[in-house]
């Protein structure tokens, strides 16, 4: 498929990227891995004056220990950390959701921070022009109308990134670097709520860094999708237990991810927190799998996973 | 719009391109160098087929615009055959008929070889986790994963 018209601008550090960001009025992409960016500029789902290249960006690549956090330049492939004796060690969650991303060539060109910022999808989203101008624009492509629930007043396009719930069962934080400065915020807090525009990013910022405490944690990643490989998650649950406390994170339904706190995780009250993200998580009709199992599925990969951390005490 | 001028190593030789700023790795190597051993199949990174490697990690070319490789190494599967040899996985594929169509083949053969250049003896685990970033919808990956095996047999 061939990609409309733009330039392409490389930019060595994060200034140089956000002077970019200005001079074309904010038309413009930022390029980390292009995984996810590129096919969505082939279907005209956006269509930049230019597209910035911060792979160039050295101090974007590292990972580090800073205090009591680790901390992950967005740059880093999802292969690499997954390959950090750290991660391994002290994140299992994180491990096994960056190993249950894609297929091991996409790991090895994605990256952490791109991984994060990925767009919500749809199966009546990602489509081509052609395809959608016959359908009709929908919400979030500037329309007027949802295209999979008639009546919607909101987008139920869902959010796919496997380890953005892994991060936020660990409580990672990230570091945003944009024209208006610098700041830092937990994770949960870039979800906007809105699958039309589904983070609180301001314009023109980047993503720089993600932190995470470091404290050695059990927990593991449970992925619905219909191959073992290359897919998107249809839901996605992460677990993560520190010194008895569990959190529970649960993605890929809706354009935001749920996450569930539980104080003691051997005293038999997961089960109650399973049923409550199962009535709290909205499914339609918009991936492979049918919401009603979908919906089902969020409880049973809740107590799998408690469960799984709880006898194998990893 | 303005092209870009790129450097890069294919196959061990140096060309220099005047290209788009929109075109991607997969259209340089195929309509400008002529090298369509590289497939372009969904062209949404999802398939393989125009699996390149390049700086010795295995890429989809139909995802990487041309600017971005500047300055880069790349393998094709047309730079595989050294001194009128084939390459060993090539070897591999045809003796265990792992090949049907051969749609997939030269994406199948490059991510094979990143991971044996990686790994000297890869477990079958390994092997079949690394194929499953390839589609084939023909032989099925039995065959696949087995030549890749005996190859990395043969290299030891």
């Amino acid at each position: 498929m061939i990609l409309p018209k733009f330039e392409y601008k490389r930019a060595e550090n994060i200034a140089k990227a956000i002077a970019f960001y200005e001079s074309y009025n904010g038309k413009v992409h930022y390029l980390a891995g292009g995984t996810d960016l590129i096919p969505l500029v082939k279907l005209r789902l956006s269509t930049p004056m230019a597209i910035i290249d911060l792979k160039g960006i050295e101090e974007l690549k590292a990972i580090s220990h800073q205090g009591e956090s680790l901390v992950i330049g967005a740059n880093v492939t999802l292969f690499e950390l997954k390959n950090n004796d750290t991660v391994k060690e002290y994140f299992p969650v994180l491990y096994e959701s960056l190993d249950a991303t894609s297929c091991e060539t996409l790991q090895m060109r994605g990256t952490i921070g791109g991984n994060i910022l990925q767009g919500t999808r749809c199966l009546f989203y990602n489509k081509s022009l052609e395809w959608r101008t016959s359908r009709g624009f929908c919400y979030k492509m500037g329309g007027e109308t949802c295209n999979v629930v008639p009546n919607a007043r909101s987008c139920f396009s869902n959010y796919c990134s496997d380890n953005a719930l892994s991060l936020m069962a660990l409580s990672a934080s990230v570091k945003l670097f944009g024209p208006q400065g610098k700041r830092e915020m937990k994770l949960e807090k870039i979800f906007s709520g809105d699958g039309r525009n589904p983070f609180t990013l301001l314009p023109g910022e980047i993503l720089t860094e993600i932190l995470i405490p470091m404290k050695r944690s059990k927990g593991t990643y449970q992925k619905l999708r219909v191959r073992g490989s290359i897919d998107y998650p249809l839901l996605g649950v992460a677990v993560s237990v520190k010194d008895n406390a569990g959190r529970v994170c649960v993605g890929g339904i809706g354009s935001t991810p749920l996450v569930y706190n539980i104080k003691n995780i051997n005293g038999g009250t997961f089960k109650d927190v399973a049923k409550k993200a199962q009535n709290n998580v909205r499914p339609v009709s918009n991936t492979t799998l049918s919401p009603g199992y979908r919906k089902k599925m969020v409880s049973v990969l809740i107590q799998r996973a408690i469960k799984q951390v709880l006898k194998e005490g990893k | 719009m303005k092209t870009m001028k790129v450097t890069f190593h294919i196959n061990d030789e140096k060309v220099n391109l005047q290209v788009r700023p929109y075109e991607t790795l997969l259209e340089t190597l195929r309509e400008r160098l002529d090298l369509t051993g590289v497939k372009e199949g969904c062209g949404m990174g999802a398939c393989g087929a125009c699996t390149v490697v390049v700086n010795g990690i295995p890429l989809r070319s139909c995802l990487v615009l041309t600017p971005e490789v500047d300055g880069a190494s790349i393998t094709t599967v047309e730079g595989l055959r050294k001194d009128g040899k084939l390459h060993p996985l090539q070897e591999a594929f045809m003796e265990k008929g792992a090949v049907q169509c051969g749609f997939c083949t030269s994406g199948m053969i490059l991510t094979a070889k990143a991971l044996l250049d990686r790994k000297k003896r890869p477990t079958k685990k390994e092997i079949i986790k690394t194929i499953s970033s390839n589609i084939c919808r023909c032989t099925g990956y039995k065959k696949i994963v087995e030549a890749v095996e005996e190859a990395g047999k043969k290299r030891v």
